[in-house]
């Protein structure tokens, strides 16, 4: 597991795309961060995660779509599957090479910590909770998209598949918000809402509940991943 | 080593294999030949654990592929037809991935040094596979099939691509491995397989059609001899002398030419006609410019041998059962006779 995990992360990084892709989304991150904190003298880290979300739906299917296509593509899931490595031992190594990803740029965004230690109040407790939540949250879009990239040999597929999903997942929650409170459509989709959980954990309340969900929603999909590389040999 | 009982593999109604049961022994070099399409990448993709069969089973020393899955797949190493290689990576860094993949407990450096030794990489191991050549990729998939030393070889055509020095060479690293691994390699090229291999199974419709040495199997298929030969002389005369020989069943003429046209020349079933036409062609005074055995392609094999069934669906014969056809199963070339 761990072999596929590293081979997968430094399989990321020594292409450009890596560094484009910390690049991107620190550019797009900083921006917000310098207009919500900076400029607003504010130390309410939570703004700027709450958005943090909406990027990685945007950056989610270009990190996943490989996992699984590129190995189809070049036949090297042969490999994989004829090691004497379970399933799910393949797809946890994809699943952690692609949060080892998301740890590096989340890792990045530190130095605003630093920041605000020096010249604000910073409210440990609801930073900590900030980087858990974002963390569990784009967890569930990498397994996911991860999931959609088992399903076919073509990384573009893969790549549109996830972005219609993730954006389907964001339009339900808005949904959701426009829907009566009381209907039972909205409530059900408020309830499943991966933003609508998110957010909460954002304002500052923390819940086992929505850490559960989260949780839950990537073990399933990384089940699935795992079903589908056995359906491959059937 | 390996036993292979009814194994079956069904894509809806398409039997690729069906009913395949063999076993090998250890240290035994076998080879699968067959057209493209007859079943062999699907039954070595059974026999490693990458497809699942429909039914039948596979042991590999003592460990069902299916319920005893780890300990199986320790034992093959498998070069698929096209080797599973990570093009970003350079040969090191992608057998040392292999070597941890494979959970293999060999001293590290001194097995992976000893494999590319055996595989003829020590020049390429710091370069991107990306840039290496055809034969070297091979190579360097044949090295990731030798890591944790495995009992048993599964080598998917591994001489496809390949120019005719890369295939020699890649045939004695074959035949040295034959002496301590137990190896399996598919094959469309006879003399291939005829060179290597201590046993071929011909396969055909995902089917055995034929189980021996290349001894016995081209003693079974022992067939009509064809010659090819160019002739001096007026097409029209030469091919009466020809067709006047005893023991020849045809001939023509396959490139007219005016004076200098190539011919071919049927014998009967059992005769040896060379020395017969030699001694009629030359009392015609006819010049002989060059006499050759026909090799018999691939093709003609398998009608041969497809066609020796009584049965599609019977079992394949044992070789000392089968009357012995008159049919030259490998077209061996004898140089040129006079």
């Amino acid at each position: 597991m761990n072999a596929i995990r590293k081979r997968d992360m430094q399989g990321f990084f020594r292409s450009p795309l890596g560094y484009v892709y910390i690049g991107a989304f620190l550019t797009i991150m900083n921006l917000y961060f310098f207009a919500i904190c900076v400029l607003s003298s504010s130390s309410d880290m939570g703004s700027v995660f709450s958005n943090m979300l909406i990027v990685f739906l945007f950056l989610m299917p270009i990190l996943t779509m490989r996992l699984f296509s590129e190995e189809y593509k070049q036949g090297t899931d042969r490999l994989l599957l004829t090691a004497p490595v379970s399933v799910w031992e393949i797809v946890g190594g994809k699943f952690l090479a692609a949060v080892g990803v998301l740890l590096v740029a989340l890792a990045c965004t530190l130095p605003w910590v630093v920041i605000i230690a020096i010249f604000g109040e910073p409210a440990w407790a609801g930073i900590i909770g900030c980087y858990v939540a974002v963390l569990c949250a784009s967890a569930v879009f990498a397994a996911m998209g991860m999931f959609l990239s088992s399903l076919t040999e073509s990384q573009l597929i893969a790549a549109v598949l996830s972005f219609a999903l993730f954006l389907g997942l964001y339009i339900a929650d808005m949904l959701s918000y426009s829907l009566d409170s009381g209907s039972l459509l909205g409530t059900l989709l408020s309830w499943l809402s991966i933003f609508t959980r998110y957010d909460s954990f954002m304002s500052g309340q923390f819940s086992f509940g929505n850490l559960i969900y989260f949780l839950s929603l990537t073990g399933l999909f990384l089940y699935l991943t795992a079903r589908v590389l056995e359906r491959r040999r059937l | 080593m390996i036993q292979v009982k009814g194994l079956t593999r069904r894509y809806g109604d398409i039997a690729a294999v069906s009913d395949l049961s063999f076993s090998v022994a250890e240290g035994e070099i076998i080879g699968f030949l067959g057209p493209n399409g007859a079943g062999k990448t699907t039954t070595m993709n059974m026999i490693t654990g990458c497809l699942r069969a429909t039914a039948g089973t596979v042991t590999v020393d003592g460990a069902d592929i299916e319920t005893d899955a780890d300990r199986a797949r320790k034992i093959i190493g498998y070069l698929p037809e096209n080797p599973p290689l990570y093009p970003d990576m350079t040969v090191d860094e992608y057998l040392e991935f292999v070597y941890k993949l494979k959970k293999c407990t060999l001293p590290q450096e001194e097995h992976l040094d000893s494999i590319c030794d055996m595989a003829g990489l020590p020049d390429v191991r710091g370069r991107l596979i990306r840039n290496l050549s055809k034969g070297y990729r091979q190579r360097v998939g044949l090295a990731q099939a030798l890591i944790g030393d495995p009992k048993v070889l599964i080598l998917d055509e591994p001489t496809v691509g390949l120019d005719p020095r890369q295939i020699i060479e890649i045939r004695e690293v074959i035949r040295r491995l034959g002496q301590k691994h137990t190896v399996i390699l598919s094959s469309h090229i006879l003399p291939e397989v005829q060179e290597v291999c201590d046993r071929i199974l011909v396969i055909d419709h995902g089917k055995i059609v034929a189980d021996g040495t290349p001894a016995e199997l081209s003693e079974r298929v022992e067939g009509a001899e064809q010659l090819s030969m160019t002739i001096e002389g007026e097409p029209a005369a030469v091919l009466g002398v020809l067709r006047a020989i005893p023991g020849v069943s045809e001939a023509v003429a396959t490139v007219e030419d005016g004076m200098k046209s190539i011919y071919r020349i049927t014998a009967e079933p059992g005769a040896d006609i060379r020395r017969a036409v030699f001694d009629a062609l030359s009392q015609h005074r006819l010049a002989i410019l060059s006499m050759q055995q026909v090799e018999l392609s691939l093709e003609d094999i398998f009608l041969e041998l497809t066609g020796a069934e009584p049965e599609p669906e019977a079992a394949p014969v044992p070789v000392d059962e089968v009357p012995k056809k008159k049919r030259r199963l490998f077209g061996r070339k004898r140089g040129e006779d006079k």
